[in-house]
């Protein structure tokens, strides 16, 4: 019996963990630049796709990083330059055109790799039993990963001089300009940094879910639940809002169903859009 | 070479979306001189990786049918919806099909929901023949089910893995739809029969990708001996990759009963310990006939076409189910096809198949995955469908 209580308390820690680093990069595109991304979900998808590729030639995992950052910042950086750039002031255009581009790179994906599934194998095979409850290897390594991917990044982003140019960027841009920050190139590169963190999340995602060119539409939702609950305002947005999201639908999933895990988070959705638009942090 | 096969998969969708936006025109030209087929593929969707086998097969039995002098004399022209638009929208389409296309029959592969939504708005006007495997019970005027029922899928796969492996105690877990939901009530019924247990059952929503990490943590906990799987597409994927990844597939077998070439391909080859098919088509399945529909298929669309599976093939089986139907009844009127369909036989891939009740008995394979391809572990030949409707 506890070892299905760690077997369940993993399940729950797993599904935060993941939901965190997924919505990372819409974080970064949402709560610094104001684009809400609705692609954020297809560059996971390449991220995912690049680990396939990188298997299917025969090269290592890990390998798969640099080609899922090289594959999202290829991508990221003419789009960010003639799609998202001007329309930085107008948010609902942006997601208009964002949702184009999702479209785009599920068709261009589907063009070079099929509609079909495809299998992705996990690099660390095996169970390891944790307090009586055997969990899967690999899971335990993506989620430390994760955990030390957020940390990085969120450190980073609070004591490196860039970190403090982008805060400067986002509270006041023309004052940011006057002082000699470069904005237009500090946007396009905090952009391409969101982009390429979908892409790393998804190539971490990878060897677990079935791996297709739809398979981004799983992600923006939750994530973008993750925000709404969390609120923009600071990176513990993104850990409460994952905490709330993830850990409610997986608590109510173990002990109910799915089903009802899922209805659940949509409620709590619609009750902070309702009555806390801004979020838990708001900003 | 592997490029060339996506992108020919990319061009066969593409072609059956310009020829579903071409087609008022195309058939305004053709007059009375063809006969018009309405289909409702998975061209979009959760099933839309079935599409271009659908429409492959679609086609070489169209050929077939024309080479044979067509229907009623008439040579075949498609016309081709949606069947993975949401039940709503596949009725407006069914009735756009039926009054402004006028076509002569349907035939469709999709799920139930959708399946039931098409005959509330085409109300037997025309033909309807449905082919994927379904949960039983469809008895709609004018309706012919060339589908696997749960008898024929169901009943002996689960008797054949009790006296195999002795699995007494089944857990089951599905989608939240009515095809999961039904078929489960008849597993219970053919579980009961031999004397075994449902130790847990549960259903995931159908839509968004779920996870099935907390499913397994549960399965391990209720320790069942198999594991009857009726869950669809990606769902099917996600879970029997968690599965295995908690270890779970060297101690537990699994069933599943829409497990067919593409979704296994997803699930991979180190995921598939233990786990079983059902179905009445595998392209492993030996016989001169199969190996003639392959032949033929690969004639038509080369070694790189769409890849060929069971939805692909009972897709074909339906369409030469629909010609002889009308052939038979010398017109396409509803109460001449539903007297001619009684003892009808027609060409299927693997051979020739005969209706009565407007439903199929036909053999049913039993599969064991061994990697990414089936092994053909028991055939049951001429399974009766089990179903009473009236003709």
């Amino acid at each position: 019996m506890d070892g299905l209580l760690v077997a369940h308390g993993l399940n729950i820690s797993f599904e935060i963990v993941v939901l965190a680093l997924v919505s990372l990069g819409l974080a970064i595109t949402l709560g610094l630049l104001g684009v809400l991304n609705l692609a954020h979900g297809e560059f996971v998808m390449i991220g995912a796709f690049s680990a396939f590729f990188v298997q299917s030639q025969g090269w290592p995992y890990l390998a798969a990083f640099p080609v899922a950052i090289l594959a999202c910042g290829a991508i990221g950086w003419p789009v960010e330059k003639f799609l998202i750039r001007p329309l930085y002031a107008r948010p609902f255009d942006a997601i208009l055109a964002t949702w184009g581009l999702s479209l785009l790179l599920r068709e261009m994906v589907e063009f070079f790799f099929g509609r079909g599934f495809n299998s992705v194998a996990q690099p660390i095979k095996g169970t390891v039993n944790i307090l009586g409850a055997d969990y899967p290897a690999f899971q335990i390594v993506v989620m430390l990963a994760a955990i030390a991917l957020i940390a990085t990044i969120v450190f980073w982003f609070l004591r490196s001089v860039t970190g403090r140019r982008i805060q400067a960027m986002v509270d006041n841009p023309d004052l940011a300009k006057a002082v000699g920050i470069p904005v237009d190139a500090l946007a396009r590169n905090t952009f391409v940094a969101g982009l390429c963190l979908a892409g790393i999340s998804g190539v971490l995602l990878a060897p677990i879910v079935a791996v297709h060119p739809s398979m981004g539409i799983d992600y923006v939702l939750k994530s973008f639940f993750v925000l709404v609950v969390g609120g923009l305002g600071h990176i513990l947005g993104l850990v409460i809002g994952s905490g709330v999201i993830g850990g409610a639908e997986a608590t109510v999933s173990a002990i109910i169903d799915r089903t009802s895990g899922y209805s659940f988070v949509l409620i709590l959705s619609l009750l902070f859009l309702w009555r806390r638009p801004n979020g838990l942090v708001a900003r | 070479m592997n490029t060339q096969l996506k992108r020919r998969e990319v061009l066969a969708g593409m072609a059956g979306g310009a020829a579903l936006l071409s087609s008022p025109a195309v058939l305004r030209a053709a007059g009375n001189e063809t006969i018009k087929m309405g289909t409702f593929f998975s061209l979009t969707g959760p099933a839309s990786l079935f599409g271009p086998t659908q429409t492959a097969c679609t086609a070489l039995a169209v050929d077939q049918i024309n080479a044979m002098g067509g229907i009623l004399g008439k040579q075949v022209e498609i016309v081709a919806g949606d069947g993975g638009l949401s039940p709503a929208e596949a009725a407006q389409a069914a009735i756009r099909m039926t009054l402004q296309d006028k076509v002569d029959f349907i035939v469709g592969s999709h799920n139930s929901a959708v399946r039931q939504s098409i005959i509330a708005a085409i109300k037997g006007r025309v033909p309807y023949v449905y082919t994927p495997l379904y949960e039983g019970g469809e008895c709609a005027p004018n309706t012919y089910v060339t589908a696997d029922t749960p008898q024929q899928q169901v009943k002996p796969a689960l008797n054949s893995l009790n006296e195999m492996y002795g699995t007494q105690k089944v857990y089951l877990i599905g989608n939240d739809y009515v095809w999961p939901q039904k078929l489960n009530e008849r597993a219970k019924e053919y579980i009961a029969a031999f004397g075994g247990e449902i130790v847990g059952e549960e259903y995931a929503p159908l839509g968004p990708g779920n996870k099935f990490d907390d499913a397994v943590t549960r399965i391990r906990a209720a320790a069942p001996d198999l594991v009857f799987i009726s869950l669809v597409g990606g769902d099917n994927v996600n879970f029997n990759r968690s599965f295995a990844g908690f270890g779970l597939d060297s101690s537990i077998r699994r069933l599943s009963v829409l497990l067919e070439e593409l979704t296994l391909f997803g699930i991979g080859a180190e995921n598939s310990d233990g786990l079983f098919s059902s179905m009445s088509y595998f392209t492993a399945v030996e016989s001169p006939e199969n190996d003639a529909f392959k032949s033929q298929y690969t004639a038509k669309f080369g070694a790189d076409g769409p890849p060929l599976s069971m939805l692909g093939a009972d897709a074909y089986s339906g369409t030469h189910c629909a010609a002889a139907l009308l052939n038979a009844a010398g017109s396409n009127d509803a109460s001449a096809v539903m007297s001619a369909s009684n003892g009808l036989s027609y060409t299927t891939a693997t051979g020739t198949a005969v209706m009565t009740n407007r439903h199929v008995n036909k053999d049913i394979y039993l599969a064991e995955c061994n990697g990414v391809a089936f092994d053909i572990v028991k055939s049951f030949k001429g399974v009766a469908h089990g179903e009473t409707c009236s003709v």
